[in-house]
């Protein structure tokens, strides 16, 4: 599903932020990729949507090798990728409905297929019920479905949540890491970007640990090493 | 798809404009300013011109002729000289005529009415005056004219035009050099004030353009919004501009009158008959600016 080839990415001559990085995910699994902050965790986040380029090494993602990918063909990979972040990045002025089918929208869908795919992503966050609300009404465990569930409308095959919890207190980051077993449960291939030790050990999934850019653990029932 | 795309393009824009209302009035009253300020010096020019060309339409040649001359003999030689290159219309002022001409100009000035009475007779000659092709061939004729053998002929007068034209010519130039310096430099700053106003706008819409580009819209659908913004903004202000601007011309249009009597200066004339022309040139000027604009800021803000 994902491949990482000696992966290489400089931000500076000095910075080095991966440093031949190598792994493979495959896919339908749900792997916790873990570090200390500035270890190029979500440098690692940002190769695989092609927000950074890479100085050296080769990604392929689903077969397709995207190391040197074209302006134009990274909408096709994101809307393949779903990704969710720390500050779950809604829209203030769009109700939660409307943030949802927003992400259908600016892609071309028309207005059928957003009436119903949006309702329905809806329900599989269990946010039914709060459609008309506005992300400032709702907790920041709800923002964080909201995300989600604007993440899944394109069905995609792999859902990258960087630091999904760490605005949230433990209950709501626990409903969250819920959230992403049962879409992980799909089908859907999760990497979960964190520091969060209770998460990661809780779970007793594959854990990839992250040192000064470099892959120092790669456990397949793991724990939080560092 | 696509026109489902620009629909939609076209609502997220007309959406963005209402949202930020205070912004966008704020866009729009700044082109209103530059495109006033641009109509205002291209007015400046426009009465340059028409006043440069109404003093070029003034200037004539004329022949002084003898006392004895006959009538036939005058107009003989007035018909050669309608016949030569440069020579446009040339006009007989008798000495009957030129006499009327001279008391009424002097009517006021009562020492000069009696010094033509003590003379008992008429003291003015005949003359011809001769009004060239056009400003440029003024030069050629005078040589014509000198070079013209005729008994008829008393005096001639026009060697003084040649330094009034070449003074014309001078100004003329120097005017419109200042006129292009003032005008790019005015262009630079509008552009500049109208750039940096829709980069801001630009700059608010970060966070909404960051999540098109993580959902997966594509580029020109992130960019159509804006470029459509660019249009409408440049719309309205054209729109408003026109209605300012001839509001402006008829409160003006009284005091150019009044001010360059003799010349036929109208710039409502003008701006009417050249309105596509003046206003389709600033709706593309003003939409360009505004496009490029937004285009510029979401490359440097959003890498787009």
């Amino acid at each position: 599903m994902i491949r990482f080839v000696n992966v290489k990415k400089l931000y500076s001559h000095d910075v080095v932020a991966l440093n031949n990085v190598n792994l493979h995910i495959k896919p339908g699994e749900f792997v916790s990729i873990v570090g200390q902050s500035g270890t190029g965790k979500t440098t690692l986040v940002k190769t695989l949507i092609s927000e950074e380029k890479i100085d050296g090494g080769r990604i392929v993602v689903g077969g397709w090798d995207i190391t040197r990918i074209k302006r134009s063909e990274v909408p096709v990979l994101r809307r393949q990728i779903g990704v969710i972040f720390q500050d779950f990045k809604l829209l203030p002025k769009k109700t939660l409905l409307e943030n949802v089918a927003f992400a259908l929208q600016v892609c071309g869908s028309g207005r059928k297929k957003i009436n119903t795919i949006a309702p329905h992503v809806m329900r599989i966050v269990n946010l039914e019920d709060k459609l008309a609300r506005y992300p400032f009404e709702v907790s920041g465990g709800e923002q964080q479905r909201v995300a989600i569930a604007r993440a899944l409308v394109h069905r995609p095959k792999i859902l990258l949540a960087d630091e999904p919890t760490g605005n949230l207190d433990s209950i709501n980051a626990n409903e969250i890491i819920d959230l992403l077993l049962r879409i992980n449960k799909f089908g859907t291939t999760v990497i979960l970007v964190t520091h969060n030790r209770e998460i990661v050990n809780r779970l007793r999934r594959r854990v990839i640990t992250i040192e000064n850019g470099q892959i120092v653990s790669d456990q397949a029932v793991g724990k939080y090493l560092l | 798809m696509l026109f489902i795309s620009l629909l939609r393009a076209v609502k997220f824009s007309l959406q963005d404009i209402i949202r930020n209302i205070w912004l966008s009035l704020v866009i729009i009253i700044i082109l209103i300013l530059a495109l006033f300020s641009i109509n205002l010096l291209y007015t400046v020019k426009v009465i340059g011109q028409a006043t440069v060309s109404a003093v070029k339409e003034k200037i004539d040649v004329s022949l002084f002729l003898k006392n004895d001359a006959t009538e036939e003999e005058i107009l003989a030689l007035s018909q050669r000289l309608k016949s030569l290159p440069d020579v446009k219309n040339v006009d007989y002022i008798s000495k009957d005529k030129a006499l009327a001409a001279f008391t009424d100009k002097h009517q006021d000035n009562q020492e000069i009415i009696d010094a033509l009475k003590q003379l008992k007779r008429n003291p003015l000659s005949p003359t011809l005056i001769i009004k060239p092709n056009s400003f440029e061939s003024i030069d050629d004729l005078s040589k014509r004219l000198d070079a013209l053998d005729s008994p008829l002929i008393e005096s001639r007068n026009f060697a003084n035009y040649k330094l009034m034209l070449q003074k014309i010519d001078s100004i003329t130039a120097k005017v419109a050099e200042a006129g292009l310096l003032i005008s790019l430099i005015f262009a630079v700053i509008t552009i500049l004030v109208v750039y940096n106003s829709v980069r801001v706008a630009t700059y608010t819409h970060r966070r909404e353009i960051a999540i098109m580009r993580l959902v997966g819209a594509s580029n020109w659908f992130i960019k159509l919004p804006f470029v459509f913004s660019g249009l409408i903004y440049a719309l309205v202000s054209l729109g408003a501009i026109v209605a300012v601007y001839f509001l402006f011309l008829t409160v003006l249009q009284p005091y150019l009158e009044a001010f360059f009597v003799g010349y036929n200066i109208n710039l409502l004339e003008h701006y009417r008959e050249n309105f596509f022309t003046i206003f389709a040139t600033q709706f593309v000027a003003a939409a360009l600016v505004n496009i490029i604009a937004s285009l510029s800021a979401l490359r440097v803000y959003s890498k787009i």
